[in-house]
This record gives structure tokens, C-alpha cells and sequence, in this order.
């Protein structure tokens, strides 16, 4: 789940990194009085998660002459796709260089890395693509409760050393949301010193609970419910749902639906062992989404037992053909029971999606 | 040897829970018909005394190390301990550990791998199926019934799509000297070039089969140190077709150098040579072809 960047510099401001001035408001009446506390000059910050927000017009100055026709402008815009609901009254600050500095974590390093860059406020993939000796990065051992003084000095290079105690926090600040990303973009310096001008933070979602976030407003509703019930749901928007166990077989479906040239309208994990109530869950779950015409289940395992899940698929009732390939502890009474009922239970996950396929694009 | 084999006496932390105690059932069954070692000790703290399906359990590591000879360890603990159990059983030193339970938070993860490292524990997963040697040992929950013993090592990143594999191979005379699914998650202990090290020293594996997903770059790295041993490789990479991975975004793609989608993944394994199949039914044919 992403924090957005009110709610990231709240968390920088607790952890010592330096924010600019601001004021959250949820009404273009409030941008005035928001303004007279917080600065003569101001930007107006839609409070949208899009990546390049302020190219899409999510971000406009003002001054107190203009503050209350700029604010009503952008609580009336959309920001790629987005409604600006929130948007943050910030001092408008005299930048001297733009810096750029996140810890994310490296997976062949299997540790949190440090970029910092002294060619900030770009988008960071172009940097990285086109000036990639311009991107410092350094390891940092997961056991470190503080960052060393010699990663700072490798990080930084010729940079000012007033950026060292941000990075320290900064990697606090990850450590103690369970981060999978915390981003400064740009880290700016002004007269006043270095000054976190943006903020991000991406939560680690297997961690939600014991931030005390019991819901991850990330999802759809479908999605949150399919969570609820610990399933992994995607919506993708083709016409075939998908129902399988296990990521990696799930994926490997959707890839053979686009061999055949179909189009998956989603997926849906249900996880091992599962029982005739998860099935008969998922498969609802899976039909309930607008367009879905056909839905294969996809299932293997050496625990999952096809009676129960035949039983599960019956009970659900949808209506939508449901196309079966079930293999695992009962496969025989499983096919009985489907067969019984009018299902077509195929033994390859190959055919059964060449069917669905069919059916979809009858 | 890959990992373990007849002889090794296995310890399972998390031994009290149901999947835990169903598990510790499943691999003595298979133990038994392989006549192996199997599992000897549970762990769960506060239930030491206890008995599950026969074996004894103990409140700590430590107390099982004591009157057994432990080979490794397969952990079922909840995700929110289980960070913790790794690091007891690293702090044990047992060789290896397996990490069954899936949704650590990452953070505890990488915690855990750094300290094993330290210790000389090597750990397999989080989130994976573990491991099985046919009629040698199983080590997690591999099913049993799909493998067949041969010379064909299978390595991969995800858990029922492996039994998919398996069961192609074995259905077209391929058999394995050992399956391993390395786990899911972002962060995980063995990566596919350490098993190929293994597969390598292993005196029956003739050719692996690498079965990876989208996200990160260790299915390249594994199959160029595959290829610097001589072992000769089949891949099969998930994901062509997944949306873009939700959760790391840009900056997570950037540190893993560059592309890491399906499509990218399996152009690079071709470049370097390496035949990779389009779905896992063209596994076993490419595998004929590389022997």
C-alpha cells in the first residue's frame, strides 16, 4: 500500500527530515485561509497517486492574489484518471539544486540499497537508463540499525555532507514502516538547508497488520474482499476468469489463454488445501465481475481433493460455463460429480483453456 | 547430494499447527516407504512434551539438537514468528533450513537470511514447496505421487506449476534426482545459481529444468552459472502475459537492472543460448533435445 505525500512528509517531519510547510485541504474554500498560515507563495499539490503529477497539471503555485480560482482550478481537473479529492497548501520553496534519494531493497543483494543521485527531480528510470554512472547506490547490511559512516561517504561522493543525517533517517523511517520504498524526490537545497520537497512510501503488504493498517485502501472492492477471504486477486479486463493455485501456475495459465489468443478478465489464487466453501467462494468471487463469459478452474495439487472442489463449483451456481482441469486426491469422483451436473472436466490445463477460449470468443 | 538425503533427521519448527502436524504425516508416510530418516523432532515453544503423529516435541531448537542428529529444519511457523524461527534454527546451527509459510514481512526476511548467512544455515524459500529427493527424502510438500526417480534436476521459484512440470516429465520418462522450489518472494535464501552449484556436485543430475516467473534477474544469473558448469539448461519463465508487477514500482525495477518482465527474461535466456519452453507441456520435449 502507498502512503501519499501528505501522509509521508507527516512521516518524515516525525523522523527529523526537514519538510516544507503545509496544510491539508479537502475543499477549494479551505485554500485561502490554508495559505494566509502557511506562506506568501504556495504550490497547490493534488493528493493523486500517479507517477508524473506534476507534468499531468497536478501541481500549480499561487499566491495570496490567486490562491482561491488556481484551488478551485484543480479540485475540478482529473489527474490521469484521478478526481483531485486532497490537495496540500505547501510554501513554495527558493531551490538552489535538486537531489535525488530513496532505499528500496535489492533482490539479488537480498538487502535494503541506497540510490542517491545529484541529478534529482527527473523521472528516475530516465536517469538510470541514460546517465546510469549518475545513480550511487550502496548495500546495507539488514542487521545495521544505523547507516555507517562509510556507506555516506560512498553514497554521497562530492554532495553536501548536510544530506548524511536525512539519509539515516530516511533509512529509519524504512525500516519502521516495514518499507519497500522510501523515496525523496527531489531532496532539494534551499538557503534554509536540504528539504524534502516530495515524499513517497511504499508499505510492505504482508506487514499492514502490525503497522496497525487493517485495510489496504489500494485495492478495489472485489480485490479487498478477495483479501478478506486471503485469496490473490487481479483484475486485468479481458472476458475469461481464472481461478487457480498457486502464483505460478496461475500465471502460466493466463500465458496459455494468451497463446490461444484469448483474454483473461482476471485472476484469482486461491491457495493450497482448498475446501468446497473457498472454491465455491472464489468462483462467485471471479463471476461476480462485469464481462467474465467463461471462467476455467485450473487446479493441481497432491492435497487439494477434486470432490470437494467439484462439490465447491456446483454450489457456486454461476452462471457462466465453468471449465474444469482437477488433478490431485480424488480426481475420479471429482469428474463423476461435474460430469453428473453437465461441467466438462478436461485433463490437460493445455485443453481446457483451448476450450474456454472457444467459448469466450464464440 | 542435493540438500539432504536418506539419513538426514529432520526437525520441524511449527510442528503443532495444522498444517504443521498434517505435513509431519505426509513426510514420515513418504520417509517410510523410502526407509529414510525422516522426521525425528517437532518445535513449538510451550508445547514441548507433546506428541505429534509420534514424534516428540520439544519448547526449543536447542532442546531437540540434543538427543537428535539434526540435518535440517521445515518451518510451518505463522508468518509474524516466522522470521524469528529461522533465526533460532541458523542460531543452532542446522545446515539447512526450509521455509514453508508464506507473507513474511520482508523486512523479517532479509533480517533472517543476513543472520543465516552468518551462520552457515543455508535456507530454501520463504514461500516455497521445499524439496524432494524421489525415493530418497521430502523435505516440505512436494507431492509424491507425480515425481519418478531419474536424472533431471528441477529448480523453480513457484509451487503447483513445479507439480505441473513434474508431472510432464514424469509422464514422458523424464525422471528427477530432485526437485527444489526456491520460493516466490522478493527476497529468498538459495537463488537458482546456488542450486545449480548443487545440481553440479550432484553425482546423478544430467540437466536442469529452471522454472522462473517475472520480477528480479536470478533466473539469468542461475542460468549463466549453469552454463559456466557445463550443466545443460531448459527454462520455462511465468508471467508473459501478467500485468506489471504492482508492488515495487519503478525504483524496485531500476535496482534490478533494467528488465525484469517475462518477455525480457526469456529473450536473455535465448541470447545466451538456452532453449526455453512456451508452455510447460514443451518442457519434456526440450529437455530430449538437450540430453
Amino acid at each position: 500500500m502507498k502512503f501519499r505525500e501528505y501522509e509521508a512528509k507527516q512521516i518524515f517531519r516525525e523522523a527529523g527530515i526537514p519538510v516544507p510547510n503545509s496544510e491539508l485541504i479537502s475543499r477549494a474554500g479551505e485554500a485561502a485561509a490554508a495559505q494566509a498560515r502557511v506562506a506568501d507563495r504556495v504550490v497547490l499539490k493534488a493528493q493523486v497517486d500517479v507517477g508524473g503529477r506534476g507534468k499531468a497539471g497536478g501541481i500549480l503555485p499561487a499566491t495570496d492574489e490567486n490562491i482561491a480560482e488556481v484551488a478551485k482550478e484543480l479540485f475540478g481537473k482529473t489527474i490521469k484518471g484521478l478526481p483531485v479529492e486532497q490537495v496540500l497548501v505547501e510554501e513554495a520553496l527558493d531551490i538552489q539544486h535538486e537531489y535525488y534519494l530513496s532505499i528500496t531493497i535489492d533482490r539479488s543483494a537480498k538487502m535494503p540499497v541506497i540510490l542517491f543521485s545529484e541529478e534529482g527531480g527527473v523521472e528516475i528510470e530516465t536517469l538510470a537508463k541514460e546517465k546510469p554512472e549518475a545513480l550511487h547506490r550502496a548495500f546495507i547490511d539488514p542487521c545495521f540499525t544505523n547507516v555507517p559512516d562509510f556507506i555516506m561517504r560512498n553514497v554521497l561522493g562530492s554532495a553536501p555532507k548536510s544530506i548524511g543525517p536525512v539519509i539515516n533517517a530516511l533509512y529509519h523511517v524504512y525500516c519502521r514502516t516495514d518499507a519497500i520504498l522510501a523515496e525523496i524526490n527531489p531532496l532539494v537545497m534551499t538557503p534554509k538547508g536540504v528539504i524534502a520537497a516530495d515524499g513517497k512510501i511504499v508499505l510492505d503488504d504482508n506487514a499492514l497488520v502490525r503497522q496497525g493498517i487493517s485495510e489496504n485502501r489500494d485495492l478495489t472492492p472485489r480485490e479487498a474482499e478477495a483479501e478478506k477471504h486471503g485469496f490473490s486477486y487481479v483484475e486485468l479486463g479481458g472476458d475469461i476468469g481464472v481461478i487457480g493455485n498457486g502464483a505460478g501456475l496461475t500465471m502460466a495459465t493466463l500465458d496459455i489463454i494468451a497463446h490461444y489468443h484469448g483474454r483473461a478478465a482476471n485472476f484469482l489464487d486461491v491457495g493450497g488445501g482448498a475446501g468446497f466453501e473457498r472454491v465455491a467462494r472464489a468462483v462467485r468471487l471471479v463471476a461476480s465481475m462485469p464481462g467474465v463469459k467463461v471462467i476455467v478452474v485450473n487446479l493441481l495439487g497432491g492435497i487439494t481433493r477434486c470432490d470437494e472442489v467439484a462439490h465447491g463449483i456446483i454450489d457456486a451456481g454461476v452462471p457462466q460455463p465453468v471449465i474444469v482441469r482437477l488433478a490431485g486426491t480424488n480426481e475420479a469422483e471429482g469428474r463423476r460429480l461435474l460430469e453428473d451436473k453437465g461441467y466438462s472436466m478436461l485433463d490437460t490445463m493445455d485443453k481446457a483453456i483451448r476450450a474456454a477460449v472457444e467459448v469466450a470468443n464464440k | 547430494m542435493i540438500y539432504a538425503d536418506k539419513d538426514t533427521e529432520i526437525l520441524v519448527q511449527g510442528a503443532t499447527g495444522s498444517q504443521g502436524a498434517f505435513h509431519i504425516n505426509l513426510m514420515n508416510q513418504y520417509a517410510k516407504e523410502v526407509g529414510g530418516a525422516g522426521v525425528v523432532a517437532g518445535m513449538t515453544p510451550g508445547k514441548g512434551g507433546q506428541q505429534v503423529h509420534g514424534v516428540p516435541v520439544y519448547n526449543t531448537v536447542w532442546d531437540a539438537m540434543d538427543p537428535h542428529d539434526i540435518g535440517a529444519s521445515v518451518i510451518f511457523v505463522p508468518a509474524g514468528g516466522c522470521g524469528d524461527a529461522i533465526m533460532e534454527a541458523a542460531d543452532a546451527r542446522i545446515p539447512t533450513a526450509v521455509v514453508i509459510t508464506e507473507h513474511i514481512p520482508v523486512h523479517d526476511v532479509m533480517r533472517a537470511i543476513a543472520y543465516a548467512k552468518t551462520c552457515g544455515t543455508k535456507v530454501i524459500g520463504p514461500n516455497c514447496p521445499g524439496l524432494l529427493i524421489p525415493d530418497t527424502c521430502k523435505l516440505g510438500i512436494i507431492p509424491t505421487n507425480l515425481c519418478r526417480k531419474g536424472d533431471i534436476g528441477v529448480v523453480s521459484r513457484s509451487g503447483t506449476l513445479t507439480y505441473e512440470v513434474i508431472s510432464e516429465l514424469s509422464l514422458a520418462g523424464f525422471g528427477q534426482s530432485g526437485i527444489i522450489g526456491i520460493g516466490g518472494d522478493p527476497i529468498i535464501g538459495q537463488t537458482f545459481s546456488d542450486v545449480m552449484d548443487v545440481f553440479v556436485a550432484d553425482d546423478r543430475t544430467r540437466a536442469a529444468v529452471l522454472i522462473g516467473e517475472v520480477g528480479g534477474n536470478l533466473e539469468i544469473r542461475g542460468a549463466k552459472r549453469a552454463l559456466s558448469l557445463g550443466m545443460p539448461v531448459v527454462a520455462y519463465i511465468a508471467g508473459i502475459s501478467a500485468p506489471k508487477e504492482k508492488r515495487m514500482g519503478h525504483a524496485g525495477a531500476i535496482v534490478e537492472g533494467g528488465e525484469s518482465d517475462a518477455a525480457s527474461k526469456i529473450e536473455r535466456l535465448r541470447g545466451l543460448g538456452i532453449p526455453v519452453a512456451t508452455r510447460p507441456s514443451e518442457i519434456p520435449l526440450l529437455v530430449k533435445e538437450i540430453l
